[in-house]
């Protein structure tokens, strides 16, 4: 670890895991290449077409956000600004649950104590721990916050706190608070497709609790690899190599 | 603001610290010299390795492979700031943070430990160098203090890893700026060419109880070391990962890029097997205010 010192890995704390290759067979099996289709990274509530942006039915169930009042002004103004203000236009990594549904593909390598997510979209990377560990002693500011799961019979139950304050779901301008606590809920459907549900609880911005679900689609191409969006990587000035 | 955890501020102070470092650079001749400052202890030079015992083979994983899951972390002490000389060309950074002199010298062929660039690209190559110090222009700035990916193979010697291994696949994660490589097994052919990727296109296989891994579709925009070690889009590497012993994985890389380097090279790193922990969150891009600062805009 002594690189730590050079190139900054003090981010790494040491918390002991079992090391493990294969899934049980007690558990379904979700390794594979998923991709939501829908447009709620766009806009997680119904909307119609906007320029750039696909029209789409929203993911929240009865479609409604229960913000607090101030929180609504707040999200009004979001929205006013947000092809500055998301900070998804500045490439940061997106949190969770926005990158779930982001229009990029995502991996899931399954072992018995650990379920390891990796992300096209700015190469994200989620660990879940699935070996009954806690979330480690808080409040961290996470842009991706800690994943602890378990199995629920045949549905992998993620709770995820530990977030910082600057992600929004959706380019729309709906956001949260450091105070987020999530509950994801994933499940087949068939071979091919994963129920994806998720509660969203904030009490500093939401009056109550309130849930979004969507379906995970399986990549079924013969050829089906992630690949690179380096978001950042488009408009920074590179360096040339001359010509020989 | 909220705060933040400081792999980028600690990328950016490096930033700063390298302005400062001094333009020594010995000419290629010959092996080079032992190291000046005392290696840490249980150093593995990479050019004077430990004889292994070769009658030693790893268990095998439940689809057959040679078990290399874990966690893992050089060695070798190798510093991304210079693999060609790392006392001299990083001794007034040291001066200045104070922090341990790193020896480790990767390249065991050519014997001179020096990336063999054509002549043209030897000037590029000093020219980049002499900029490191204080670049003229950000794109002269190395790329992983610009918040981009190391590539591949630099991001072995960048931080740790962990290797989990699954039927068809296997998994490299790396602790530093969340990157990941995922290596099929199953003898399919890269991607197209026209596809190039910072981190570029990884296929395996077993050759006895070696993990080759030959990647391709590599950008031309990553760097090998942070005094400017640029390839062009042709580079090559071919990695062998080879287990010597229960705790230990000799890497060797061999590296070709017809456009730059007069002939092939290699690169040897070893890996000591540590304890498994998680992989907490490595934020880079998002803290990173190394452009900034180098461009003076953080003085403003």
């Amino acid at each position: 670890m002594r690189i730590a010192i050079i190139v900054g890995l003090a981010v790494l704390v040491a918390v002991p895991r079992v090391a493990a290759q294969q899934p049980p067979s007690a558990h379904p099996d979700f390794s594979g290449i998923w991709q939501a289709m829908n447009s709620a990274a766009w806009d997680i509530q119904d909307h119609q077409a906007r320029k750039g942006v696909p029209a789409g039915i929203g993911v929240v169930e009865g479609n409604e956000i229960p913000y607090q009042p101030s929180a609504l002004a707040k999200k009004r103004e979001n929205f006013e600004k947000r092809e500055a203000a998301d900070p998804e236009t500045k490439c940061y990594l997106p949190g969770v649950p926005r990158l779930m549904y982001m229009p990029y593909p995502f991996q899931i390598f399954q072992a018995a104590d650990q379920i390891t997510m990796l992300f096209e979209y700015v190469h994200a990377t989620r660990f879940i721990s699935t070996n009954g560990s806690r979330h480690p002693p808080g409040h961290i500011d996470w842009w991706m916050g800690d994943s602890r799961g378990h199995w629920e019979g045949n549905t992998l139950v993620v709770d995820v706190v530990d977030f910082n304050d600057e992600t929004w779901f959706d380019r729309a301008g709906n956001f949260h608070s450091d105070a987020l606590h999530l509950v994801e809920r994933f499940t087949l459907l068939d071979a091919d497709h994963l129920n994806y549900e998720v509660t969203v609880e904030d009490p500093k911005v939401f009056t109550r609790p309130w849930r979004m679900s969507m379906i995970l689609y399986r990549h079924k191409e013969r050829n089906a690899q992630l690949l690179e969006y380096e978001c950042y990587g488009f408009d920074n000035e590179f360096h040339v190599t001359p010509p020989k | 603001m909220a705060k933040r955890f400081p792999g980028a501020v600690i990328t950016s102070l490096l930033a700063v610290a390298m302005i400062s470092a001094p333009a020594a650079r010995i000419a290629a001749q010959g092996a080079p010299p032992p190291p000046k400052n005392p290696p840490p202890p249980g150093w593995i030079d990479p050019r004077h390795p430990p004889k292994e015992d070769s009658s030693w083979r790893p268990s095998l994983t439940p689809d057959g492979q040679p078990n290399i899951a874990g966690a893992w972390a050089q060695a070798s002490d190798i510093i991304t700031y210079s693999i060609e000389d790392p006392e001299e060309e990083r001794a007034e950074h040291i001066a200045i943070s104070g922090q341990r002199a790193m020896v480790g010298r990767p390249i065991v062929d050519p014997p001179d430990g020096k990336i063999p660039y054509q002549p043209w690209a030897a000037k590029y190559a000093a020219f980049l160098h002499r900029e490191h110090l204080s670049p003229s222009r950000l794109e002269y700035l190395d790329p992983v203090s610009r918040g981009f990916q190391d590539g591949v193979p630099r991001i072995n010697y960048q931080g740790a890893l962990q290797i989990q291994q699954f039927p068809g696949t296997v998994l490299i994660t790396y602790d530093y700026h969340h990157s990941f490589r995922v290596i099929p097994l199953d003898g399919r052919p890269h991607i197209g060419g026209a596809i190039k990727l910072w981190m570029g296109d990884s296929r395996g296989h077993w050759e006895g109880n070696t993990l080759v891994v030959d990647v391709a579709n590599h950008n031309d925009q990553t760097w090998i070391q942070i005094v400017g070690g640029f390839h062009s889009d042709a580079f090559h590497v071919v990695e062998r990962w080879t287990p010597a012993s229960p705790d230990h994985i000799v890497y060797i890389a061999t590296i070709d890029d017809a456009n730059v380097y007069s002939r092939p090279w290699t690169l040897r790193v070893d890996f000591r097997r540590q304890k498994v922990e998680e992989q907490w969150e490595s934020a880079v891009w998002e803290g990173n205010k190394t452009p900034e600062i180098v461009s003076g805009d953080a003085k403003k």
